[in-house]
């Protein structure tokens, strides 16, 4: 009778009356040992993190919520930015940097010798075995633009934009397989699983445009990256953010258009319906991917008209089109930069062009750095240049950041697949060491940054992690790649992962 | 009689059998003295644990008079009577401490004046503390011998306990800091550490000496000589270590100080070590072009060209640092404007932004509208004129009858205009944005009477005037020479 009538008041002094001294000296010596592991564990670890990161500030994480009908919203940077948007040139299988930008002349001196032991030592490769032979570059190199940088004679037009670029032949990265090393250079992970570089900066940013996906890829040379379309996944990212996939002939995006004997206004009061439906879903459950879903209907919606408009190149006047060679109707590199123009034009975030076909083993005429591995830049070369033309004309190179490199880079040996000369010429993969260059927002043009061997082996001077890469690519956005993170799996995810990134002072303008 | 007798004998028995270890030491120290090689690991395993074991003797030490002292008054006398057990601890604990440290100056690669003065002053203090503990036990009151040897074995705690830290910490590590006022009344130097020996009107004694002595001096100076390294004067540096020299003249990539600097700060090699702060790249940079030029100890201070000038400012390039976003404080600048931006958000969204999240100047991007946005939307936007700093209006269907409105926005400093219907006229009412930088009028209707009206704006650097009617090889106003983009 007691026990039924005692007041919530008496039972918390009861139990309180129950705790002995042995019952707190108990607490407070897990208490004590807890506060001990937490300041001093958190104290190595944030000290660890602050001198690593080069003036991180610490603080208050940033709020990327946005209204949940308007996932895309646009948001400001964290800090003035020097770039709004990127176009990102990636070369699919590794171009050799040894044939476009790595002047070495005692390699050449070299070519045909045995290839020391030093450089063969603990190194791993896809197909090199036995001793190879060191190769020289195949094509001659000559000093262009007020710069002076060295380039092969394999890139004509781009040597006319010499002196905009920014190199950095130390880039390395630690996989030497193309999807991995492509998921490194896209997702700052060599697993699969995290999100690509343009998800986070849609995240980031949002973009201006909602008629238009903000992060859109486009694919050219007859392949899908290795990498495949983990390569512009969201990851862990809430899937609005991850990129578009679109055509450069034809439908740009497949099943955009309505179907025969459905009109726009029934296509819109279907919509309203499925909505609906969604609405009550995500009310009864809340997951975010449900608003994805809505997000999606309706941005395909506006984007019937829109997209369509965005990818025809046939409105480009003739003059525009001979400039980059493109020819409407065709699946190329130069349609795609065309593309990628006319896109950045409209408020596009990020958009991010794959040319396949640079794997130059030499196992076939395809893969020859004489024969397929010229094809390839002759595909790229003009087009990549009307495209920073087109960009500077506009003035949009002010505050667009292009990006142009592989996954890692090429031997200075020749590949000798199975210890034997081959019948083509090539380089086998090497990833420590390779070329990139970017340019327009914010980069300081005209420069080289980093240094290899005489032998375009190894890096001899200021490396540059694809992290490092990464970081400097998200200050230029704006951001500190700190505080552009989400939560997942009880880490605040972020591109440039748990180790210590630099943003690479040295190229920034 | 007998009893006291063999109490004596029994005091005498366990003071011989400490005595014991003491004169082990001393030989050690006489016949196998550190000499600046790195020996055995376990040695050196061993050994590292000196600078742990030493607090043990040093406290204890320093107990021992707190006692006796206490214990003079009649309320804290039991306290003297564990003061013998106390020093005899100290003395075991001195013994074992001056074996590590004997283990750690063997085997781990020290040698210099300080170590010296530091290792007899550790077995002197073991001495003392035997013999405080001698003179303790066989005397009824201690009388003023113990005392004296007690004070003795006091000022030894911190002489020694001082040149430890010395070793360990640096040489100026009580003084580095001191207060300018206190150091004076010291008579201490107001420069901290000791500098270069070498001429200051050399390259190497001028630039690259100064580098050594803030970042290796510590493990590599006059006072320890780790690796049998010395770089404390021009001879030594070039004479090299126990692995033979670290300087190669004119060969940088052979010249293992470089290659040490220079690795991956994780790497065993790397240097300075124990997780010190590497070099800056301004100091790596300056000794690599220092050992490229010949490594020579005459060159003249301005003979290297690209040395970036200033010793105290060595570093080339300012690393990125990220400020952190006062919230408060940008709320309360946005405060004015605010509610009309969120209104005007509303009507056009994602189009109208804060430059950055701390910022409070506004990016528009009415590009994206296209022609949907007219000059009724422009002029929608004039209680927000001011604060725009970047417009975009291009394909947009914006007229010359907007040129007022841009006007407004004074501290624009991007303007695009690309395809749209303005002409020059709207131009000519521009004058007023003396912030301008860029200008776009890209595929417009603007002619080269247009020209003179540009070059007046005196920031602009870039005016893009592609697919207008001004012509590529036009004669253009002096200001807009190198400006203009076709």
């Amino acid at each position: 009778m007691a026990n039924s009538k005692t007041p919530p008041n008496d039972l918390q002094m009861t139990l309180l009356q129950a705790q002995t001294r042995r019952h707190f000296l108990r607490r407070l010596g897990g208490g004590l040992g807890t506060l001990f592991m937490g300041t001093s564990f958190m104290g190595t670890s944030t000290a660890k993190y602050a001198s690593a990161a080069n003036g991180r500030s610490e603080g208050s994480a940033l709020d990327f919520t946005r209204d949940a009908s308007s996932p895309l919203a646009a948001l400001p940077p964290q800090f003035a930015a020097r770039a709004r948007r990127v176009i990102y040139l990636h070369m699919a299988g590794a171009p050799s940097q040894l044939e476009l930008f790595e002047h070495k002349p005692d390699l050449k001196r070299l070519d045909g010798q045995d290839c020391p032991a030093s450089f063969l030592a603990g190194k791993r490769f896809a197909f090199i075995s036995g001793i190879p032979k060191l190769l020289g570059s195949q094509y001659p190199f000559h000093q262009v633009g007020q710069s002076g940088q060295w380039i092969s004679d394999r890139l004509p037009h781009l040597e006319q934009h010499i002196d905009d670029l920014c190199f950095i032949k130390s880039m390395r990265t630690d996989q030497f397989n193309h999807a991995p090393a492509q998921l490194l250079v896209h997702t700052g992970n060599a697993r699969l699983g995290y999100a690509s570089i343009g998800s986070w900066v849609l995240y980031g940013l949002g973009t201006e445009n909602q008629n238009l996906p903000g992060f859109i890829v486009l694919l050219s040379g007859g392949k899908s990256p290795d990498g495949g379309k983990q390569l512009w996944s969201s990851g862990f990212l809430p899937s609005v953010y991850q990129g578009v996939q679109c055509r450069s002939h034809g439908e740009p995006v497949l099943y955009l258009d309505n179907p025969p004997g459905v009109s726009r206004p029934l296509r819109r009061s279907m919509l309203d319906a499925i909505d609906q439906i969604n609405q009550q879903t995500y009310a009864a459950f809340g997951n975010p991917e449900t608003v994805t879903r809505i997000a999606q209907y309706e941005m395909a919606f506006r984007m019937q008209m829109d997209a369509t408009d965005a990818m025809d190149i046939r409105n480009e006047p003739d003059s525009v089109r001979a400039m980059y060679g493109s020819k409407p109707g065709e699946s190329s590199f130069a349609n795609n930069c065309l593309v990628a123009r006319r896109l950045a034009e409209r408020g596009v975030r990020f958009i991010q062009l794959y040319h396949w076909g640079w794997d130059s083993h030499g196992a076939d005429a395809k893969e020859a750095l004489n024969l397929g591995f010229a094809d390839r830049c002759r595909e790229v070369d003009q087009a990549t240049a009307a495209l920073l033309a087109d960009l500077k004309e506009r003035g949009l190179l002010e505050d667009t950041l292009v990006v142009w490199g592989g996954e890692f880079g090429r031997t200075p040996m020749r590949e000798n697949r199975n210890g034997q000369e081959m019948k083509y010429i090539g380089r086998d993969h090497n990833p420590g060491a390779f070329t990139i260059w970017m340019t327009g927002g914010g980069v300081k043009p005209g420069i080289t940054h980093g240094q290899t061997d005489e032998m375009g082996y190894e890096i001899v001077k200021d490396p540059v992690e694809i992290r490092d890469l990464h970081a400097t690519m998200l200050y230029l956005l704006g951001f500190d790649h700190h505080k552009l993170n989400y939560s997942f799996q009880g880490l605040e995810q972020k591109l440039t992962s748990v180790k210590p990134a630099r943003v690479v002072a040295e190229v920034l303008a | 009689m007998t009893l006291w007798g063999h109490r004596v004998s029994s005091q005498l028995r366990s003071g011989l059998l400490v005595l014991a270890p003491i004169l082990i030491v001393l030989i050690l120290l006489v016949f196998l003295p550190p000499d600046g090689n790195d020996r055995a690991k376990w040695a050196q395993f061993i050994g590292r644990f000196h600078p742990l074991a030493v607090h043990f003797p040093i406290a204890l030490i320093l107990l021992v008079p707190i006692l006796e002292l206490v214990g003079l008054n009649s309320h804290f006398s039991h306290l003297r009577l564990s003061a013998g057990f106390v020093l005899g601890l100290a003395t075991v604990g001195a013994i074992v401490a001056a074996m590590l440290g004997w283990c750690l100056a063997r085997s781990g690669g020290y040698s210099g004046p300080i170590l010296t003065q530091h290792m007899w002053g550790g077995i002197s203090l073991a001495a003392v503390c035997w013999l405080c503990w001698i003179l303790r036990a066989s005397a009824s009151r201690p009388g003023l011998l113990y005392a004296t040897a007690l004070a003795t074995g006091v000022l030894l705690v911190a002489w020694t306990g001082y040149r430890g830290g010395q070793l360990s910490q640096g040489d100026d590590h009580l003084t580095e800091y001191m207060p300018l006022g206190l150091r004076h009344a010291l008579g201490l130097s107001d420069a901290g550490p000791a500098m270069s020996s070498s001429a200051a009107n050399t390259f190497y004694g001028a630039r690259v000496e100064p580098v050594f002595a803030a970042r290796c001096f510590t493990c590599h100076g006059p006072h320890k000589h780790k690796a049998n390294l010395r770089l404390d004067s021009y001879s030594s540096l070039m004479r090299g270590g126990k692995n033979g020299l670290v300087v190669r003249a004119g060969n940088v990539q052979a010249s293992e100080l470089f290659r040490r600097i220079t690795l991956a700060p994780d790497h065993d090699d790397f240097m300075p070590k124990g997780g010190r702060r590497p070099l800056s790249a301004g100091q790596v940079k300056l000794i690599e072009l220092w050992i490229a030029a010949g490594a020579s100890g005459t060159l003249p201070t301005d003979a290297i060209k690209d040395a970036a000038a200033g010793s105290t400012s060595p570093t080339v390039v300012t690393e990125v640092t990220f400020e952190e976003i006062d919230a408060a404080a940008v709320t309360r600048q946005r405060a004015g404007f605010a509610p009309e931006l969120a209104r005007l958000q509303k009507r056009f969204p994602s189009i109208l932004e804060y430059e950055s999240r701390g910022s409070v100047d506004l990016f528009l991007n009415a590009s994206i509208l296209g022609p949907k946005f007219g000059d009724s939307d422009l002029a929608a936007l004039s209680p927000l004129a001011e604060h725009i700093t970047v417009a975009d209006f291009s394909r947009t269907a914006i007229t010359d009858r907007s040129a007022t409105a841009i006007a407004a926005m004074k501290r624009l400093r991007v303007l695009r205009l690309m395809h749209t219907e303005i002409t020059d006229p709207t131009l000519e009412g521009l004058g007023v944005l003396d912030q301008l930088e860029s200008l776009s009028v890209f595929g417009t209707r603007v002619t080269p009477a247009a020209l003179p009206t540009i070059a007046r704006f005196p920031k602009l650097a870039h005016c893009y005037v592609g697919q207008t009617s001004i012509p590529a090889g036009i004669s253009v106003p002096k200001a807009l020479i190198g400006k203009l983009v076709f």
